[in-house]
């Protein structure tokens, strides 16, 4: 056998990569992809650094557009375009060519998120930049028909680029038309339209306080703000150091502490109407934006080695953690950007510090059973602080009041069930019809008992 | 106290030209003749005056129908009021009887015209029922949900009904849901858009290959105000047809205003009527040249529905 100039074929073909590239992606972090795009643009004009939670507005000029019909997605921002510099030569090649250029301080590392959404999205694309260069302006259109450059057999992958008009403000509009099916139905859900909302909410809302305005539907996404409890008695832990990834400094800043009230019976989470401890936890920011939120598992440290598994008892804590490199791949984040690279050691030395602040937590949660009474009333003195604000303190540990344990009086507890309609019926004619379970119990028992014994 | 005891179902003239167009309009469906939907079954509850069943069987020729009633008492008097031989009573909860019916050898894998006529407010129980419906319904199945809009149902206090709603129809409601929506005449609206964004919601959540599509959005007030709400759930085939057909702009199932009937006797309700139809509109002064007077909203409302402003003598006859 003379296998001398043979060769085995390993081209990818086109159709193979498209479908590969969608597949383990979310339509939601596709948008986000998009949005990455036009914040890292935006920084980009504002010439690039690290925006730490203490620093001035900057972004205030810029804003996002996202609409949604049941036919088409289009994205439209004025945060200076794609210059045809980088068209030609970055943006559209698969993966990050070795000498290509990244924002500095940017979110978007391995030169796949505008692709991938675009083709997540749908398969009739049209990607618009106007971009002013030397002040002068300029425009192209690149379109893209999914199927026809996937039918085509070219060796090579290039997309057309052609002239077109100017767009209203430098930046750049993406619209996709032919919607893939498990698009179009989600952007007809109404559900995952208010999702998605709160997603971005929660995760630009340091771009948002930065002064960046989305709009999802025309409509304007309101940034979620986050509020750690503060009074002589109560502080915030505030951790911040330089730490190293290969050459890049990876600057960390760590806030943590009380957001609200721990539940008074833990127990209890399985009847709470109210939000529970849906937004405690941990929060993980690269470069500003949130890629971790809410998180009470092993990535952040409960049930891992330091801490055991998160309990509803630990409910009403809230931390947050910052990274920020010149360098995006010195981050520790998934290509996805939605979750953690626990393989990085910055982040690994960073949940030291996380598990210390949380273990005083824990700690906290269960002295505070030793005199519940007096731990309320000084949890309820306690004042909330923007995080933000927070950020100008000088670095200190938590803290969080001692408490002793006092004489206590015997307690009975009483568990019953009713039928669900009437303790809707009877919570609203006890004045809050969302109150929860427990004390529609305590408030007939105190009214039973105030009209059937009186005083004690 | 059952309802049946304290309302006489007859004497609601806007409920009367609400059920009218509901049945209309499901003719409309029928017509089609790309969905197939000469087999439909009717599921719904009866109480003892099964008004919808006998225009289910009068208007639409419906046979196989299903009445659901869980009261003891009611539940006799239903069966001895079961006005076709083809109407079967069942004593269950809704939610106990909707697994068997999902497997009834009569109705399964027929197109149902379901309609939930709550008199009570959304709570979690038509809330459960619904989701089950939506998820195991038979393909070009219409689904439709009527309950009461009133908002102290919804939180005495008005800024505990967002929340309160929030509960109720989960994640499809806007965060910034505000008090004023959930007060007086914008409750209803509030609560039938609600009510429509959770069944599209959980129609794409649970993967249905055809889609829902919005089809009843009705708030209605004859003492209490009502909302009825529903849609088609299409067949990936029929989507399309249905489209046509609802998205219709003379489809009357998502009037633009409240439908509120004036009450009128007999004879008011007949010497308007012999002004009507009327190009120019129905004026106080065509009234008032009659011998009486009515509002102008009285009036606009009953030249619109004069066509299901019901007779009474007829319907008791």
């Amino acid at each position: 056998m003379d296998l001398k100039d043979k060769k085995v074929k390993a081209n990818p073909t086109k159709n193979f990569f498209v479908r590969m590239i969608t597949r383990d992606i979310g339509l939601d972090d596709c948008i986000l992809d998009l949005i990455d795009n036009a914040v890292d643009s935006a920084w980009a004009q504002e010439g690039s650094q690290p925006s730490e939670l203490s620093s001035e507005i900057k972004l205030e000029s810029y804003n996002i557009h996202i609409n949604t019909t049941k036919d088409v997605f289009s994205i439209r921002d004025n945060c200076g375009g794609m210059s045809l510099t980088d068209a030609t030569e970055y943006a559209f090649s698969f993966g990050r060519n070795e000498d290509s250029r990244t924002h500095e301080y940017s979110i978007g590392v391995y030169g796949i998120g505008m692709k991938r959404a675009v083709f997540k999205l749908g398969s009739c694309i049209r990607i618009q930049s106007t971009v002013v260069e030397d002040d002068e302006t300029y425009s192209f259109l690149v379109p893209i028909d999914v199927d026809d450059w996937v039918s085509r057999n070219d060796p090579v992958w290039d997309f057309d680029i052609e002239e077109a008009e100017d767009l209203a403000e430098a930046g750049l509009q993406i619209t996709v038309e032919k919607l893939a099916k498990g698009t179009a139905s989600s952007l007809k859900n109404p559900a995952f339209l208010e999702d998605l909302r709160r997603t971005i909410s929660r995760d630009y809302s340091l771009h948002i306080q930065q002064g960046l305005s989305i709009f999802l539907n025309e409509k304007h996404v309101e940034g979620w703000s986050l509020e750690l409890k503060s009074s002589d008695v109560y502080k915030p832990a505030k951790v911040t150091y330089d730490d190293k990834e290969g050459a890049s400094i990876v600057r960390v800043e760590i806030i943590a502490g009380m957001a609200a009230s721990p539940p008074e019976n833990p127990g209890d989470s399985e009847s709470q109407s109210n939000d529970g401890d849906r937004k405690d936890g941990w929060y993980v920011a690269c470069n500003s934006r949130i890629i971790l939120a809410a998180d009470k598992s092993k990535t952040s440290g409960w049930g891992g080695d330091s801490l055991p598994r998160w309990h509803y008892q630990y409910a009403g804590f809230i931390g947050i953690v910052l990274f920020y490199a010149s360098e995006p791949a010195a981050l520790p984040m998934t290509t996805t950007k939605r979750n953690i690279d626990e393989s990085s050691e910055v982040y690994r030395r960073a949940r030291v510090h996380m598990n210390k602040i949380a273990r005083e937590w824990i700690d906290y949660t269960n002295r505070r059973k030793l005199d519940i009474v007096e731990a309320k009333s000084l949890e309820k003195a306690a004042k909330p602080v923007n995080f933000r604000d927070l950020a100008n303190d000088q670095d200190s540990e938590v803290k969080l009041p001692p408490l002793k344990s006092t004489p206590k009086v015997k307690q009975a507890n009483v568990l019953y069930s009713v039928d669900q309609k009437r303790l809707k019926k009877l919570a609203n004619e006890l004045g809050d019809i969302n109150m929860t379970y427990r004390d529609v119990g305590i408030k007939s028992f105190d009214y039973t008992y105030d009209d059937l014994v009186g005083e004690d | 106290m059952a309802s049946f005891d304290t309302v006489n179902y007859s004497l609601r003239p806007s409920k009367t030209i609400e059920r009218q167009l509901v049945f209309e309009s499901v003719a409309r469906l029928r017509a089609c003749e790309n969905i197939d939907l000469s087999r439909q079954a009717y599921i719904g509850l009866g109480s003892v005056w099964f008004t919808d069943f006998n225009l289910a069987h009068r208007m639409l020729r419906i046979e196989d129908m299903v009445s659901i009633e869980k009261d003891d008492i009611g539940f006799k008097r239903a069966r001895f009021n079961a006005p076709f031989s083809t109407v079967r009573v069942f004593h269950d909860d809704i939610s106990t009887l909707l697994p068997s019916l999902y497997r009834d050898d009569i109705i399964r894998d027929r197109p149902w015209l379901v309609w939930l006529d709550y008199d009570s407010e959304f709570d979690e129980s038509s809330r459960s029922d619904i989701s089950s419906l939506i998820e195991k319904s038979p393909e070009n199945s219409i689904l439709i949900a009527t309950f009461n809009a009133h908002e102290r149902n919804y939180g005495g206090n008005a800024s505990d009904r967002p929340d309160r709603l929030k509960d109720l129809f989960g994640s499809s409601v806007p965060d910034d849901l505000s008090k004023k929506s959930c007060k007086g005449e914008k409750m209803q609206t509030t609560l039938a858009k609600l009510a429509l964004d959770f069944m599209t919601a959980k129609s794409i959540d649970v993967g249905r290959p055809g889609n829902f599509i919005e089809a009843f959005n009705m708030p209605y007030r004859d003492g209490s105000p009502m909302v009825t709400v529903g849609g088609f759930l299409a067949a990936e085939e029929t989507t399309e047809y249905a489209n046509v057909v609802i998205q219709n702009q003379d489809w009357p199932c998502m009037p633009n205003k409240p439908i509120v009937a004036p009450l009128l006797t007999a004879r008011e309700a007949s010497a308007l009527q012999s002004k009507l139809p009327c190009n120019t509109g129905l004026t106080r002064s065509i009234v008032q040249s009659l011998g009486f007077d009515l509002e102008e909203g009285q009036l606009e409302a009953f030249e619109k529905y004069y066509r299901h402003y019901p007779s009474f003598a007829q319907i008791l006859a």
